[in-house]
C-alpha cells in the first residue's frame, strides 16, 4: 500500500468502522508516519462531532446516584506509573573501550544503513528515513549514544545519533522480539533529575530491526538516559512497561 | 435539585477525575449526561439498555481518566468516542429489538426528548447540526449509517445498493466537511 492508500483509509479508522485487515496495514503505518497520525486525531474530532445529531435525551434522575454509589463502593484508582528506576552501571574501565567500540561501531552503522538501502529501494517512507539518517552520521554535531539490552532483552541493541544543532535524531535498533499485538515500544529521554519524557512509539520488522527518526527535547541533549520500554499499542504518558533497552547512566 | 456544574475546564475535571476526585466525576457527569445520553440511546433505541451504558460509561472514566491525554484531542471527543464505543458494543451484543429500530433510511428524528433538554443544548451542538443539514444526503446518511450503527463501507454500499468506491468518497468528503468547521470554530 502506498502513501495515499493510507490516508483513504483514515476516514473509517476516525470512525471506528474499518475492515480487520485495513485496520492492522493502518496501524503499522501510523507507528511511523506523524503526518497520519496528526490527520487521525483531527479526523477523530470531526467525528465525534456527529454525536451532536442525536435527538435530545435525558436520563432518569437515579443514575448520578447510582453512579456515585458504584464509584464510591470501589477501590481508589490505582496511582499514576512510578518514575522508572534505571539500571546502575559499574564505574570500571568502560570509558575508553567505550569509546573504541563505537568508532567501529559507526562504520558498521553506515555499511547497515547501505545494505537497508539497497534492499528497501521501493518502501519510500523507510528511505526518506534512511536519508536522513545518512545525513546525520555523516554531519559534524552529529552524537551517538549506545544503548544495550537490558536482561529482558540481553540480545538486544541500539544506537541513537542525534545533532547537536538541530535535536533531530534517528534510532536504530537489533535484536528487540517482535511485540505483542496490542503491544508496541516506546522511547524515552529522560535528563538528569528528571522525569521520562515521551518519544517516538515503534514496532520492529520481522528480523527485530527497526531504525526510525526523533526529535531530541533540549532539556535532553547533555547527559541524559535514553531508555526503550514496551507499552499499549499507542503509547503511554509515562512509562509502564519493563525496560528493554538503555543507555548508561552518566 | 442538583448543583451547578463547576466552572472548572473539561481537561481539569478529567485530571480531578483521575485524582480519585468524586465531586469531579458528578461533575463531569452533570455536564455531559445529555449529550452522551441522547448518543447511546440514538444507538440502542431502549432507554432501559442506555442508562445501563451511561452506567458503564462513567464508570470507566472513573477508572482510566488518566488515560486522557489532552495532545492527542479534545475530552468532548474522549468521553463521546468511549460512550459510542460502549453502545456499540451492547448494540452488537443484544437486543433484536434494538437492531429492529434501525434502518438503512433511518435519520433522526428531531426533538423526540425532553423540551427543557433542548433548550440546554449547547451552541456547538446547533452549529454542529446546521452544517450536517447542509451536507448532501448522501453524505449524512453514510456518516450517520457509519457513526450511529457502526457499519463498515463495505455494509453501507450492501444496504444502500451503491458502490464501495462511491460509499468511501462520501465518508471522506463528509468527514472532511466536519474538520473544516472545527477549523473554523476554533478560529472564531
Amino acid at each position: 500500500m502506498n502513501h495515499f492508500d493510507y490516508q483513504e483509509l483514515l476516514s473509517a479508522y476516525a470512525l471506528d468502522v474499518i475492515e480487520p485487515g485495513d485496520g492492522q496495514a493502518l496501524a503499522e503505518h501510523l507507528v511511523t508516519c506523524a503526518e497520519c497520525r496528526d490527520e487521525l486525531i483531527a479526523l477523530r474530532e470531526a467525528g465525534s462531532l456527529l454525536a451532536h445529531a442525536s435527538p435530545a435525551a435525558v436520563p432518569g434522575d437515579h443514575v448520578r446516584a447510582q453512579i456515585l454509589d458504584k464509584v464510591r463502593a470501589e477501590a481508589v484508582p490505582s496511582k499514576p506509573a512510578q518514575v522508572v528506576q534505571m539500571p546502575q552501571r559499574s564505574k570500571t574501565v568502560w570509558p575508553n573501550l567505550l569509546r573504541i567500540a563505537a568508532a567501529i561501531a559507526f562504520f558498521a552503522l553506515l555499511a547497515a544503513v547501505v545494505v537497508l538501502w539497497r534492499e528497501r529501494q521501493r518502501d519510500r517512507d523507510l528511505m526518506a528515513r534512511q536519508r536522513e539518517a545518512l545525513t546525520l552520521l555523516n554531519s559534524n554535531a552529529a552524537t551517538m549514544i549506545q544503548l544495550s539490552g537490558t536482561p529482558t532483552a540481553p540480545g538486544a541493541r541500539a544506537t541513537l545519533v542525534f545533532d547537536k544543532e538541530s535535536g533531530r535524531a534517528v534510532l536504530m535498533t537489533a535484536g528487540l522480539p517482535t511485540p505483542a499485538t496490542d503491544k508496541a515500544y516506546e522511547v524515552w529521554f529522560i535528563p538528569k533529575g528528571r522525569s521520562p519524557m515521551p518519544g517516538k512509539v515503534f514496532s520492529v520488522d520481522s528480523s527485530g530491526h527497526a531504525m526510525i527518526t526523533d526529535q531530541m527535547p533540549s532539556e535532553a541533549m547533555n547527559g541524559a538516559v535514553i531508555a526503550i520500554t514496551v507499552e499499549p499499542k499507542n503509547g503511554s504518558a509515562a512509562p509502564t512497561g519493563a525496560i528493554y533497552l538503555a543507555s548508561p547512566a552518566s | 435539585m442538583q448543583a451547578e456544574p463547576s466552572q472548572i475546564s473539561d481537561n481539569d475535571l478529567l485530571k480531578a477525575i483521575a485524582r480519585g476526585d468524586e465531586g469531579a466525576l458528578a461533575d463531569c457527569y452533570d455536564r455531559y449526561r445529555l449529550i452522551l445520553f441522547s448518543l447511546i440511546l440514538r444507538i440502542l433505541h431502549d432507554r432501559h439498555e442506555a442508562e445501563d451504558v451511561l452506567q458503564e460509561v462513567f464508570l470507566q472514566v472513573w477508572r482510566r481518566a488518566r488515560d486522557f491525554d489532552e495532545s492527542r484531542g479534545r475530552a468532548f471527543t474522549w468521553l463521546v468516542t468511549i460512550a459510542r464505543s460502549r453502545a456499540l458494543d451492547r448494540l452488537r451484543a443484544g437486543s433484536a429489538r434494538a437492531r429492529l429500530a434501525t434502518g438503512a433510511e433511518q435519520e433522526p428524528r428531531e426533538s423526540m426528548g425532553d423540551a427543557a433538554a433542548d433548550a440546554v443544548r449547547s451552541e456547538e451542538g446547533e452549529i454542529v447540526r446546521r452544517a450536517l443539514a447542509e451536507l448532501p444526503a448522501e453524505q449524512r446518511r453514510t456518516l450517520f449509517m457509519a457513526y450511529f450503527e457502526g457499519l463498515t463501507q463495505t455494509e453501507i454500499a450492501a444496504r444502500l445498493g451503491d458502490p464501495l468506491g462511491t460509499v468511501k468518497t462520501r465518508m471522506r468528503t463528509g468527514l472532511m466537511k466536519l474538520r473544516e468547521l472545527l477549523r473554523d470554530q476554533s478560529r472564531s
